[in-house]
């Protein structure tokens, strides 16, 4: 079918609205990459746009050599990693016997877990807990109060609701038990899920700011986005940083450093999204049909 | 045998087995099944202690915390040592004029985020619905699905880059043409218009997921007849595309009236500046910073409770509207 005029006129639009929306989301990405990469006559003069101009390492062996990011990111990597198998083995314990029909907590458990979603004690009370249990200034402060998000429980009680019960039946007469018909069939078969399932978790763990902020005072225990974001909002950013020349300061700008402490968070996120786009938006999707 | 035949004879000799039972009958087949399901839920019991564990800790143990809203919570004497105080933090909360103002912000901001930004993915849903060419649609939902993943204080600092006055990209290009800059972070103004705009950023094209997946649904033989009828873009759009996704529409309305009372801690966290906290203080930052970092425990937990209480009445209001269109969550 040929487009009419209007329809024509109607594709342009679209296709020049698509490509500004999208330019919106690249170009500022591509601007703190360039800052960070140029030499500091070049930040400070301010012609850097979207590509470095007299590229040079400076700002990030500044940031290496003066900076706690190392410990920092070491930091964020342990927070994350750790994070992740916790929530998805306290998520599959919750999910699965949910999941099963003859579990005889099955909907009084269900109900009171749900209604956490719609009520809950808030930050102080929580804190309080946290508190008394020891857990200031520890990791157990970021994992344990999040073990479970009840979202994420949900999708997987339902993926396993889903599953054929000829599978269990098929098992059971080869001689299975419970834990034998989980880890070998159960397991294998929910992999795509749970991969989505953990990539959710392991974002919020990565992008954890706000539990650090509480929860974790001492700072050798920050993580990567409570460190930058000091670096951000520092005024003397500069002079704050521990055995850095003077001669260096004439080579490095603060906005220059910034950047490459935004880079530093960015790009291990950059280098996962191919397959955070993939599952993703496949579990976007099992939410949005699940409601 | 091949696998339906088997599945035929096991069903069978299932009904068999039951039938046998039944006429066995009487207490002892329903002691046996009795039986039988507890020794199978043991494996489940079992697994779920750590989780019945964990919500009583994490998630209750908060909830009868609340108490001492109704308290003077000191360290020394505990949540259950602590004296009673009645009503008196929530009235020295809605006496408070920053407290007052604080409950007024997160309502301007929140419920101008939510009516801004909601519009915005479903157009580009419909966007994306359009375009034609893979290549490039893929590039497109690619680049848009990215903020998304980014942290607040990546969001925060890319805003600073942006229209800080010194160095900022904006103020750059005003100076070359006018000659002058604007404290765009600084005014009232236009730091809400980035606070909204900012949040557009992060979630817009990622939330446009959802309608995309609504839109496939739709039936593409609506489009042939309207065509056929010599519809154009505007009405194929106005009249099938957008009523298709009404359900989606108005479940995903639900779910953010629930939050009118919160603005998320990092987002705002990461904007906020001493000069434009007029407008800037929420909730969860009065929390942060009079509760934690200003030991006011009993008189921001009161605060907390208020916001939770909203929340669970709005969602519960919002969920009875919705069951009248036959759209109720539950």
């Amino acid at each position: 079918m040929r487009d009419s005029p209007g329809e024509k006129l109607f594709y342009a639009c679209n296709y020049a609205v698509l490509t500004v929306l999208a330019l919106t989301c690249l170009l500022p990405l591509l601007n703190i990459a360039a800052l960070s990469l140029s030499d500091s006559t070049a930040v400070l003069s301010g012609k850097v746009s979207v590509y470095p101009i007299g590229l040079t390492w400076k700002s990030y062996a500044t940031l290496l050599e003066a900076s706690d990011i190392v410990r920092a990111f070491a930091n964020s990597v342990v927070l994350t990693v750790v994070g992740v198998a916790l929530c998805l083995l306290f998520t599959l314990l919750a999910a699965y016997p949910l999941s099963r029909r003859g579990f005889y907590a099955r909907r009084p458990a269900t109900l009171a877990i749900v209604f956490t979603m719609l009520f809950s004690g808030g930050l102080i009370p929580t804190y309080l807990v946290v508190n008394g249990l020891g857990l200031v200034d520890s990791y157990g402060a970021i994992w344990l109060p999040g073990l479970i998000s009840v979202y994420n429980m949900l999708i997987m009680k339902t993926h396993f609701e889903n599953m054929p019960d000829e599978l269990e039946e098929a098992a059971r007469i080869d001689g299975a038990g419970e834990w034998t018909f989980i880890t070998r069939v159960v397991l294998p078969l929910s992999l795509p899920m749970l991969a989505t399932i953990g990539l959710f978790y392991g974002v919020a763990f990565w992008n954890a700011f706000m539990n650090v902020l509480i929860y974790i005072n001492d700072p050798m225990k920050y993580n990567l986005m409570v460190l930058v974001q000091n670096m951000i909002r520092s005024q003397s950013m500069l002079q704050s940083l521990n055995n850095l020349q003077p001669e260096d300061l004439l080579l490095v700008t603060p906005a220059g450093v910034k950047s490459a402490g935004m880079m530093v968070l960015i790009v291990p996120l950059l280098a996962v999204y191919p397959f955070l786009q993939k599952y993703f938006v496949k579990g976007a999707m099992i939410g949005a049909i699940k409601g | 045998m091949t696998t339906m035949e088997n599945e035929a004879s096991n069903g069978h000799m299932k009904r068999r087995r039951e039938a046998s039972e039944n006429a066995a009958g009487g207490s002892d087949a329903i002691r046996l099944r009795r039986k039988r399901r507890f020794r199978q839920n043991v494996p489940w019991l079992i697994m779920f202690l750590p989780v019945v564990a964990f919500f009583l800790i994490f998630k209750y143990a908060p909830m009868v915390g609340l108490v001492i809203a109704f308290k003077q919570y000191t360290f020394f004497d505990g949540v259950w040592g602590s004296e009673w105080v009645g009503l008196d933090n929530f009235r020295l909360l809605f006496l408070d004029p920053a407290a007052y103002r604080t409950i007024r912000n997160t309502l301007l901001l929140s419920v101008l985020g939510i009516t801004i930004t909601f519009p915005f993915p479903i157009m580009l849903a419909i966007l994306f619905n359009e375009v034609r060419q893979m290549l490039f649609k893929r590039t497109v939902q690619t680049l848009l699905y990215l903020p998304h993943f980014l942290s607040w204080v990546v969001v925060g600092g890319l805003v600073v880059t942006l229209f800080s006055e010194d160095g900022g990209v904006l103020n750059h290009l005003l100076e070359r043409f006018t000659g002058d800059t604007y404290p765009f972070l600084y005014k009232e103004g236009s730091w809400i218009a980035i606070f909204v705009g900012s949040g557009i950023w992060k979630s817009a094209g990622f939330g446009a997921i959802i309608y995309l997946a609504a839109l496939t649904t739709i039936d593409p033989s609506l489009y042939e007849a309207a065509a056929m009828d010599g519809a154009s873009k505007w009405r194929k759009i106005w009249h099938i595309t957008l009523p298709g996704i009404r359900p989606t529409i108005v479940l995903m309305m639900i779910l953010s009236v629930g939050n009118v009372l919160e603005v998320g801690f990092d987002q705002i966290y990461n904007l906020q500046n001493a000069v434009v906290s007029n407008v800037s203080e929420v909730i969860s930052t009065y929390i942060f910073r009079v509760g934690l970092q200003g030991a006011q425990f009993s008189l921001t937990t009161a605060m907390g409770l208020f916001e939770s209480l909203v929340g669970l009445v709005l969602v519960l209001a919002m969920n009875a509207v919705a069951r009248r269109f036959k759209q109720g969550l539950w």
